[in-house]
């Protein structure tokens, strides 16, 4: 099942140096991409079906697209701001191949005409921005980046920021706003197509993962990494593991593949021989499955969508049958509560309230008329706000409650119990 | 950008602005769209959802005020789902909100309470209990008191300081139902423009310190007014009341919008400068430190007309009208009329915006009149006379020094609308009514003629009145308009309009 092209030298020791990773094939498409014209490496990444790997799923090669047609000064900038619960893929790269990341950046800046990349990451990444800043300063003594990439002429400088804590920080706009400087606050979203803006300059925001597919995307052409998953969903991703699993961990598979045997298989079950309850597939935002939905569900865009819920980041969270579903959803919330920019009414009230609904709950100080209320302000907090943190709670909760209605129920009548006494 | 198209809305078709913003086209058609975060001097932000539209093609309802107008765009304001959710957000809004409206200084033009009438009317489905508390009475410096839990964060009064003033004393602090306005520690509002953030402020998060418990504003009065305060002549609304057994007082001024001179907004100075119409106002009529009869002052004015050749002096303040009766009565008795403008400078008051250096209300009018200004001018006229009329100059009702020196030896009578002690032992000090009591025309320093109604009914004497005894002119503002100005001028008084009229 596993199906190694950005993490093929994880397992190498010390594959984070300069060193290591060039007797392992670092920077060797730059020589390749250089004899080319930016616009082929976009066309490369177009034909790859190359999608972004932050969550989102959209073509990266469109995007790619948005900035090059504007013929303006632009930036690349690198969303290492990995935040989202049960996400933990980023930070492998960061670790232990941060070298394939800088070749990224050098395809993508070419490709995109863009000087000056920014990498944003995450506040709380202390080793691994440092780590990072170890591996660019390696590539810069060595000529790699700086003014002359390689001796090809072309400048590329990267500089990373630290963020300072944020999850919000990982939405491209906030993630902008708070690289200028300012709050960290999602902009409004264009109306038509249009590439982000960092101080004005059409700017390409990629996520970590979706830069360091680049190098072998480029090295071995589009074909090649189509040949992996499937026809709308091609290529790989790392898919992570935790939770109540025997393996946790990251692992590199091709989309497509079927959850159920990748948990059984590459996870070796749930932990202490207990049975599946249900799985958060890709990041805490995205709907829970159940036990019998794990089974058919297949690790790919199109096919998690059926099944009614996302890839997202393809961090799944994996809870055994003791597992407390609202407990587990109360968890989610108060993150959710905490982490909201609090620009939009409906989620900035609406968290803080479904918060509070479900602590009641928990406590047993609640009414049946509370799942109703729940369902109702995550109605309201869908689709109406600024940036899809709003909507993604509100699938997080409409998820819990539509699958485990039971256990809430049970939690309540519990609390009408207690009321009479 | 100006093509016209035609998009329906609500069933009703009219001809709009293609790629403008569909809020503010609304509202302009008189369409109740409730909003918190758009102001038409802030532009939109995006933040308070309030303003979601339908519109046909959209699967999710759209907010107003970021949606470009389109060719044939159907739009549905108050059909039942979109009513529905307009209702569930302004319930968010209410969550934490005290709904302490009773001790409130905004109730009664409060956007929350004005949308929670038009169509909440929702129970509360939080116990209060759980209502998140915040800070109640901050006081943020300049007259400015915020109310932190009342705040629905619509970032109004943050962006007025970000990108209006660029003082940036405000911004919002702590994150999601935590999030709150705030200055810097121990910091606090600097700008000379900062209380327009009250009046920004949909609901009754900012409130002023000057303003607050003083009255509950569906009682008070409002007349549109020109601030006097300096030459730029910011349009207000005077809002004012008269309580039983009390006479009648302003309570605050308000900017009223005119895009041509002060846009939404007016400086901290001007708007406090209410206080100058209240207070130390000159109720009777004083000779030679004792207190004597209108008529008896009446005669003696006009024993001195007559007889003492007087050098008639002017308020560059003055309203248009009141200027051209006391030319008419200079002309009458053949008298020198002078307007010293030296005292009215002020370079300190002058800034980029709003605030002018020349402190006087109406020097344009004196110019078109042809009344003479400088010192050296003055100087020389108070050579030929031993005696000086004064109207409302304020240079002369409290001299300076220099001031002092250039009358000396000469007899004085004052007009004066305030209580000037020291002038009480001249000749004559005769109370007249201040702009606020009567209506009256301005040009400012744009070039712009604007008007200002009466506002308080106090039962003072004003200029034309007292010359129209005199020498018969007309009594009001529009008589002598129309017997003496609009010749000038070429218009009605009507047609200055509420905006004014640029000449």
């Amino acid at each position: 099942m596993i199906q190694k092209i950005v993490s093929k030298n994880f397992n190498i020791k010390d594959s984070h140096k300069l060193e290591v990773a060039k007797a392992n094939g670092a920077y060797e498409s730059i020589d390749k991409a250089f004899k080319l014209k930016p616009v082929d490496l976009e066309v490369e990444i177009s034909k790859s079906g190359l999608r972004g790997k932050g969550g989102g799923g959209a073509s990266a090669g469109a995007k790619w697209c948005l900035v090059s047609v504007t013929n303006e000064k632009s930036y690349l900038v690198v969303n290492a701001d990995e935040s989202e619960p049960g996400t933990f893929k980023d930070r492998q790269i960061l670790e232990h191949d941060p070298h394939l990341l800088i070749e990224g950046i050098i395809l993508t800046c070419y490709a995109i005409h863009a000087h000056d990349a920014y990498i944003y990451i995450r506040g709380e990444y202390v080793a691994f921005a440092k780590r990072l800043e170890e591996a660019i300063a390696e590539a810069y003594k060595d000529g790699i980046i700086g003014q002359n990439v390689k001796d090809f002429g072309y400048r590329v400088d990267i500089t990373v920021h630290r963020g300072a804590g944020a999850y919000i920080c990982g939405e491209k706009s906030a993630l902008i706003e708070s690289l200028e400087g300012n709050r960290g606050h999602p902009r409004l979203k264009p109306h038509e197509p249009s590439p982000e803006y960092f101080f004005g300059k059409p700017t390409l925001v990629n996520n970590v993962e979706t830069i360091a597919t680049v190098p072998f995307i480029i090295k071995e052409g589009a074909d090649a990494y189509r040949a992996f998953g499937t026809e709308k969903s091609p290529g790989t991703l790392l898919f992570g593991l935790s939770g109540h699993i025997n393996n946790p961990g990251i692992y590199e598979m091709a989309f497509g593949e079927s959850m159920q045997a990748f948990i059984d298989t590459v996870g070796g079950g749930v932990k202490n021989g207990k049975k599946l309850k249900a799985v958060i597939p890709g990041g805490a935002s995205t709907p829970v499955l159940t036990a019998k939905e794990v089974e058919t569900a297949r690790l790919d865009y199109e096919s998690m969508r059926e099944v009614g819920s996302a890839l997202g980041t393809g961090g799944m969270i994996v809870m055994d049958e003791d597992t407390c579903m609202v407990s587990a959803l109360k968890n989610l919330l108060s993150f959710y509560h905490h982490e909201s920019c609090g620009q939009c009414t409906p989620c900035r009230e609406g968290t803080a309230w479904v918060d509070g609904i479900v602590e009641n709950i928990l406590s047993h100080h609640s009414k049946l008329d509370d799942i109703d209320l729940l369902s109702d302000i995550s109605k309201t907090m869908n689709g109406k706000t600024i940036c899809v943190f709003a909507p993604a709670v509100a699938m997080v909760i409409d998820g819990f409650i539509s699958r485990f209605k039971e256990e809430f129920e049970a939690y309540i009548l519990q609390s009408k119990e207690s009321v009479n006494v | 950008m100006s093509e016209m198209v035609s998009i329906s809305v609500d069933g009703q078709k009219f001809q709009a602005k293609k790629g403008a913003l569909l809020l503010p086209t609304l509202l302009e058609h008189g369409i109740m769209v409730p909003h918190f975060c758009y102001h038409e001097a802030l532009g939109p932000d995006g933040n308070c959802r309030m303003c979601m539209v339908s519109i046909e093609g959209q699967k999710r309802p759209q907010i107003a005020c970021d949606t470009p107008i389109k060719k044939d765009m159907v739009v549905s304001t108050k059909n039942e789902s979109i009513n529905d959710v307009k209702r569930k957000i302004l319930e968010l809004e209410l969550l934490s909100h005290p709904v302490d409206c009773p001790i409130c200084d905004q109730a009664g033009e409060c956007s929350l309470q004005d949308y929670y009438m038009a169509f909440g009317l929702n129970e509360s489905r939080r116990p209060k209990e759980e209502k998140k508390h915040k800070n109640k009475k901050l006081d943020i410096g300049k007259n400015i008191i915020l109310d932190q839990e009342r705040c629905v964060l619509c970032a109004r009064c943050t962006r007025f300081t970000q990108e209006i003033t660029k003082t940036n004393e405000l911004a919002i602090i702590g994150r999601g139902n935590d999030a709150r306005v705030s200055t810097l520690p121990n910091q606090g509002m600097q700008t000379p423009y900062a209380m327009n953030v009250i009046d920004l402020c949909p609901v009754g998060a900012l409130t002023s310190k000057d303003f607050r418990f003083k009255q509950r504003v569906w009682f008070m009065h409002s007349a549109k007014s020109v601030c006097h305060g300096c030459a730029k002549g910011c349009n207000i609304f005077i809002d004012h009341n008269q309580e039983k057994y009390k006479s009648d007082t302003i309570f605050r001024y308000r900017p009223r919008i005119n895009k041509e001179v002060n846009g939404h907004f007016i400086c901290d100075e001007g708007r406090l400068s209410y206080k100058e119409e209240n207070s130390n106002r000159l109720e009777q009529a004083y000779a030679h430190n004792k207190l004597i009869s209108k008529e008896n002052a009446i005669a003696y004015l006009l024993h001195a007309l007559n007889t003492l050749h007087p050098l008639l002096i002017v308020s560059p303040s003055l309203s248009l009208e009141e200027l051209t009766v006391i030319q008419l009565l200079s002309k009458h008795f053949k008298l020198e009329v002078h307007a010293y403008v030296q005292g009215y400078e002020d370079e300190s008051f002058e800034d980029e915006w709003l605030r002018s250096k020349d402190r006087s209300a109406n020097l344009a009018s004196i110019k078109k009149l042809d009344i003479k200004t400088s010192e050296k001018s003055l100087k020389a006229a108070l050579e030929c006379t031993g005696l000086i009329i004064n109207f409302n100059h304020f240079s002369f009702l409290n001299p300076s020094p220099h001031e002092q020196a250039m009358l000396l030896h000469k007899k004085e009578i004052h007009f004066s609308s305030h209580n000037f002690e020291n002038c009480r032992h001249k000749k004559l000090l005769y109370p007249i009514a201040s702009f606020s009591e009567h209506e009256g025309s301005l040009i400012n320093e744009g070039g712009i003629l604007q008007k200002y109604e009466a506002g308080l009914c106090n039962e003072r004497e004003n200029i034309l009145s007292l010359v129209h005894e005199l020498i018969a002119t007309p009594s009001t503002a529009q008589g002598v308009w129309d017997a003496h100005l609009k010749e000038v001028f070429g218009f009605e008084y009507e047609a200055i309009g509420d905006e004014g009229r640029k000449i």
